[in-house]
Protein backbone atom coordinates (compact mmCIF):
# COMPACT_ATOMS: atom_id res chain seq x y z
CA UNK A 1 0.00 0.00 0.00
CA UNK A 2 1.94 3.14 1.26
CA UNK A 3 5.28 3.44 0.41
CA UNK A 4 7.98 5.25 2.63
CA UNK A 5 10.76 6.75 0.79
CA UNK A 6 12.76 9.39 3.03
CA UNK A 7 10.17 9.94 6.17
CA UNK A 8 10.70 12.93 7.17
CA UNK A 9 9.16 14.68 10.27
CA UNK A 10 5.73 15.27 10.14
CA UNK A 11 5.96 18.17 11.50
CA UNK A 12 9.05 19.67 9.81
CA UNK A 13 6.85 19.00 6.58
CA UNK A 14 3.79 20.61 7.67
CA UNK A 15 5.93 23.90 8.25
CA UNK A 16 7.75 23.74 4.84
CA UNK A 17 4.16 23.34 3.25
CA UNK A 18 3.07 26.22 4.33
CA UNK A 19 6.33 28.18 2.74
CA UNK A 20 5.76 30.09 -0.15
CA UNK A 21 8.84 31.13 -1.49
CA UNK A 22 10.10 30.26 -4.53
CA UNK A 23 7.05 28.46 -5.73
CA UNK A 24 5.08 28.25 -8.22
CA UNK A 25 1.72 29.56 -9.53
CA UNK A 26 0.16 25.87 -9.43
CA UNK A 27 1.84 25.52 -5.86
CA UNK A 28 0.20 28.53 -4.39
CA UNK A 29 -3.16 27.61 -5.86
CA UNK A 30 -2.72 24.62 -3.95
CA UNK A 31 -1.52 26.05 -0.52
CA UNK A 32 -4.67 28.35 -0.77
CA UNK A 33 -6.97 25.51 -1.49
CA UNK A 34 -5.69 23.75 1.93
CA UNK A 35 -5.35 26.97 4.10
CA UNK A 36 -8.81 27.70 3.02
CA UNK A 37 -9.86 24.16 3.26
CA UNK A 38 -8.75 24.01 7.19
CA UNK A 39 -10.31 27.19 8.09
CA UNK A 40 -13.55 26.00 6.45
CA UNK A 41 -13.33 22.85 7.90
CA UNK A 42 -12.80 24.60 11.57
CA UNK A 43 -15.54 27.05 10.66
CA UNK A 44 -17.93 23.97 10.14
CA UNK A 45 -17.52 22.51 13.45
CA UNK A 46 -17.46 25.86 15.33
CA UNK A 47 -20.60 26.26 13.26
CA UNK A 48 -22.44 23.03 14.26
CA UNK A 49 -21.38 23.91 17.78
CA UNK A 50 -22.73 27.27 18.36
CA UNK A 51 -26.30 26.75 16.45
CA UNK A 52 -26.36 24.37 19.34
CA UNK A 53 -27.73 27.17 21.22
CA UNK A 54 -30.78 26.75 19.19
CA UNK A 55 -31.52 24.20 21.62
CA UNK A 56 -31.48 26.47 24.29
CA UNK A 57 -34.75 28.09 23.33
CA UNK A 58 -35.18 32.04 22.40
CA UNK A 59 -33.25 33.81 25.04
CA UNK A 60 -30.15 31.99 24.69
CA UNK A 61 -30.20 32.17 20.57
CA UNK A 62 -31.38 35.66 20.53
CA UNK A 63 -28.57 36.38 23.02
CA UNK A 64 -25.90 34.45 20.94
CA UNK A 65 -26.91 36.40 17.75
CA UNK A 66 -26.63 39.80 19.96
CA UNK A 67 -23.08 39.10 20.87
CA UNK A 68 -21.85 38.20 17.06
CA UNK A 69 -22.89 41.36 15.94
CA UNK A 70 -20.01 42.79 16.60
CA UNK A 71 -17.49 44.29 14.05
CA UNK A 72 -14.91 41.04 15.50
CA UNK A 73 -17.20 38.72 14.43
CA UNK A 74 -18.27 40.14 10.53
CA UNK A 75 -14.76 39.92 10.12
CA UNK A 76 -14.75 36.66 11.05
CA UNK A 77 -17.58 35.81 8.79
CA UNK A 78 -15.85 37.51 5.90
CA UNK A 79 -12.83 35.67 6.09
CA UNK A 80 -15.29 32.18 6.04
CA UNK A 81 -17.06 34.23 2.62
CA UNK A 82 -13.39 34.64 0.94
CA UNK A 83 -12.17 31.26 2.20
CA UNK A 84 -15.61 29.79 0.72
CA UNK A 85 -15.57 31.52 -2.73
CA UNK A 86 -11.40 30.80 -3.43
CA UNK A 87 -12.29 27.27 -2.46
CA UNK A 88 -15.40 26.76 -4.72
CA UNK A 89 -13.92 28.47 -7.34
CA UNK A 90 -10.88 26.90 -7.21
CA UNK A 91 -12.44 23.21 -6.77
CA UNK A 92 -13.99 23.90 -9.96
CA UNK A 93 -11.13 24.36 -11.56
CA UNK A 94 -9.53 21.24 -9.96
CA UNK A 95 -11.95 19.14 -10.91
CA UNK A 96 -12.04 20.43 -14.62
CA UNK A 97 -9.20 19.86 -14.82
CA UNK A 98 -8.63 16.51 -13.29
CA UNK A 99 -11.33 15.05 -16.26
CA UNK A 100 -8.89 17.03 -18.41
CA UNK A 101 -11.14 20.08 -19.34
CA UNK A 102 -9.69 23.07 -20.10
CA UNK A 103 -6.06 22.15 -18.72
CA UNK A 104 -4.10 24.17 -20.87
CA UNK A 105 -6.02 27.14 -19.83
CA UNK A 106 -6.34 26.53 -16.45
CA UNK A 107 -3.22 29.24 -15.20
CA UNK A 108 -5.72 31.86 -16.84
CA UNK A 109 -8.68 30.25 -15.15
CA UNK A 110 -6.45 30.59 -11.65
CA UNK A 111 -6.31 34.26 -12.72
CA UNK A 112 -9.81 34.99 -13.06
CA UNK A 113 -11.02 33.27 -10.18
CA UNK A 114 -8.88 34.70 -8.16
CA UNK A 115 -9.70 37.99 -9.36
CA UNK A 116 -13.61 36.80 -8.66
CA UNK A 117 -12.66 36.02 -5.20
CA UNK A 118 -10.84 39.18 -4.31
CA UNK A 119 -14.13 40.88 -5.63
CA UNK A 120 -16.68 39.02 -4.45
CA UNK A 121 -15.14 39.34 -0.87
CA UNK A 122 -14.90 42.84 -0.92
CA UNK A 123 -18.65 43.32 -2.40
CA UNK A 124 -19.30 41.31 0.69
CA UNK A 125 -17.38 43.48 3.20
CA UNK A 126 -17.96 46.34 1.58
CA UNK A 127 -22.19 45.41 2.48
CA UNK A 128 -21.57 43.61 5.78
CA UNK A 129 -19.72 46.05 7.45
CA UNK A 130 -22.02 49.12 5.82
CA UNK A 131 -25.37 47.83 6.24
CA UNK B 1 4.21 24.77 -14.85
CA UNK B 2 1.32 23.95 -12.86
CA UNK B 3 1.01 20.24 -12.84
CA UNK B 4 -1.31 18.74 -15.45
CA UNK B 5 -3.74 16.82 -13.74
CA UNK B 6 -4.86 16.01 -10.01
CA UNK B 7 -6.30 12.61 -9.00
CA UNK B 8 -6.08 10.24 -5.97
CA UNK B 9 -2.70 10.70 -3.91
CA UNK B 10 -1.60 7.43 -2.24
CA UNK B 11 -3.44 5.82 0.39
CA UNK B 12 -6.82 7.32 -1.21
CA UNK B 13 -8.47 5.48 -2.82
CA UNK B 14 -10.17 6.40 -6.48
CA UNK B 15 -13.61 6.31 -5.19
CA UNK B 16 -12.97 8.58 -2.05
CA UNK B 17 -11.13 10.73 -4.28
CA UNK B 18 -14.37 11.12 -6.66
CA UNK B 19 -16.89 11.15 -3.71
CA UNK B 20 -14.31 14.76 -2.94
CA UNK B 21 -15.26 16.34 -6.13
CA UNK B 22 -19.02 15.23 -6.25
CA UNK B 23 -19.31 16.64 -2.88
CA UNK B 24 -17.83 19.90 -3.58
CA UNK B 25 -20.16 20.21 -6.77
CA UNK B 26 -22.85 19.57 -4.53
CA UNK B 27 -21.69 22.03 -1.57
CA UNK B 28 -21.74 24.65 -4.32
CA UNK B 29 -24.96 23.80 -5.62
CA UNK B 30 -26.68 23.86 -2.29
CA UNK B 31 -24.73 26.60 -0.99
CA UNK B 32 -25.90 28.76 -3.68
CA UNK B 33 -29.96 27.50 -2.37
CA UNK B 34 -29.23 27.60 1.26
CA UNK B 35 -27.82 31.49 0.92
CA UNK B 36 -30.49 31.94 -1.21
CA UNK B 37 -33.21 30.29 0.61
CA UNK B 38 -31.75 31.80 4.05
CA UNK B 39 -31.63 35.63 2.73
CA UNK B 40 -34.66 36.02 0.19
CA UNK B 41 -36.73 33.47 1.18
CA UNK B 42 -36.99 34.20 4.63
CA UNK B 43 -37.60 37.84 4.10
CA UNK B 44 -35.18 40.14 5.28
CA UNK B 45 -32.71 36.69 6.49
CA UNK B 46 -33.27 34.46 9.38
CA UNK B 47 -32.27 37.19 12.34
CA UNK B 48 -34.28 35.83 15.10
CA UNK B 49 -34.73 32.37 17.06
CA UNK B 50 -38.61 32.67 15.97
CA UNK B 51 -37.42 33.25 12.36
CA UNK B 52 -35.44 30.08 12.15
CA UNK B 53 -38.23 28.06 13.68
CA UNK B 54 -40.50 29.43 11.06
CA UNK B 55 -38.04 28.48 8.36
CA UNK B 56 -37.76 24.82 9.36
CA UNK B 57 -41.60 24.54 9.37
CA UNK B 58 -41.15 24.58 5.43
CA UNK B 59 -41.31 20.83 4.90
CA UNK B 60 -38.37 20.68 2.35
CA UNK B 61 -35.94 22.71 4.65
CA UNK B 62 -35.18 19.95 7.31
CA UNK B 63 -34.35 17.39 4.52
CA UNK B 64 -32.50 19.71 2.41
CA UNK B 65 -30.46 20.76 5.41
CA UNK B 66 -29.79 17.44 6.64
CA UNK B 67 -28.59 16.28 2.68
CA UNK B 68 -26.89 19.38 3.74
CA UNK B 69 -24.78 18.57 6.50
CA UNK B 70 -24.46 15.34 4.97
CA UNK B 71 -22.53 16.14 1.97
CA UNK B 72 -20.45 18.97 3.71
CA UNK B 73 -19.47 16.71 6.67
CA UNK B 74 -18.15 14.27 4.27
CA UNK B 75 -16.21 16.81 2.12
CA UNK B 76 -14.75 18.11 5.19
CA UNK B 77 -13.45 15.22 6.39
CA UNK B 78 -11.83 13.53 3.59
CA UNK B 79 -10.48 16.64 2.40
CA UNK B 80 -8.46 16.49 5.55
CA UNK B 81 -7.21 12.91 5.39
CA UNK B 82 -5.86 14.00 2.01
CA UNK B 83 -3.67 16.87 4.25
CA UNK B 84 -2.87 14.32 6.85
CA UNK B 85 -2.06 11.70 3.79
CA UNK B 86 0.53 14.56 2.57
CA UNK B 87 2.61 14.13 6.10
CA UNK B 88 3.21 10.67 5.31
CA UNK B 89 1.19 9.06 8.24
CA UNK B 90 2.07 5.54 9.28
CA UNK B 91 -0.39 2.45 8.39
CA UNK B 92 -1.70 2.43 12.44
CA UNK B 93 -1.53 5.96 12.41
CA UNK B 94 -4.22 6.25 9.15
CA UNK B 95 -5.97 3.70 10.73
CA UNK B 96 -6.78 5.18 13.72
CA UNK B 97 -7.59 8.48 12.22
CA UNK B 98 -9.86 6.67 9.38
CA UNK B 99 -11.98 5.41 12.32
CA UNK B 100 -11.69 8.64 13.86
CA UNK B 101 -12.77 10.28 11.12
CA UNK B 102 -16.18 8.15 10.74
CA UNK B 103 -16.81 8.60 14.36
CA UNK B 104 -16.50 12.37 14.21
CA UNK B 105 -18.88 12.40 11.37
CA UNK B 106 -21.34 9.91 11.82
CA UNK B 107 -21.53 12.46 15.55
CA UNK B 108 -21.77 15.21 13.82
CA UNK B 109 -24.54 14.08 11.25
CA UNK B 110 -26.46 12.88 14.01
CA UNK B 111 -25.93 15.95 16.57
CA UNK B 112 -27.29 18.06 13.47
CA UNK B 113 -30.26 15.71 12.81
CA UNK B 114 -30.73 15.88 16.35
CA UNK B 115 -30.97 19.88 16.46
CA UNK B 116 -33.18 19.74 13.37
CA UNK B 117 -35.20 17.69 14.87
CA UNK B 118 -35.73 19.98 18.13
CA UNK B 119 -36.30 22.65 16.07
CA UNK B 120 -38.90 21.02 14.00
CA UNK B 121 -40.31 20.27 16.88
CA UNK B 122 -40.71 23.71 18.06
CA UNK B 123 -42.52 24.83 15.09
CA UNK B 124 -45.16 22.10 15.21
CA UNK B 125 -45.86 22.39 19.01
Amino acid sequence: MMSEPSRKSGISQAIRWFDPRGRDIGTIAFILNRITALGLTFYLFLHLIVLGQLAQGAEAYDGFLATIRSPIYIFGELLVIAAGLYHGLNGIRVGLTSFGIAVPQQKKLFYWLLAIAVLGSLIFGIRMFTA
Amino acid sequence: MIQSTSGPKTGETFWLWFLKIITGLFIILLLLIHFVVNHFVAEGGLLTYADVVAYYRIPIIPIMEIAFLIIVVSHALIGLRSIILDLRPSRQTLTAINWLFVVIGIVSVVYGIWLIQVIVAKGSA
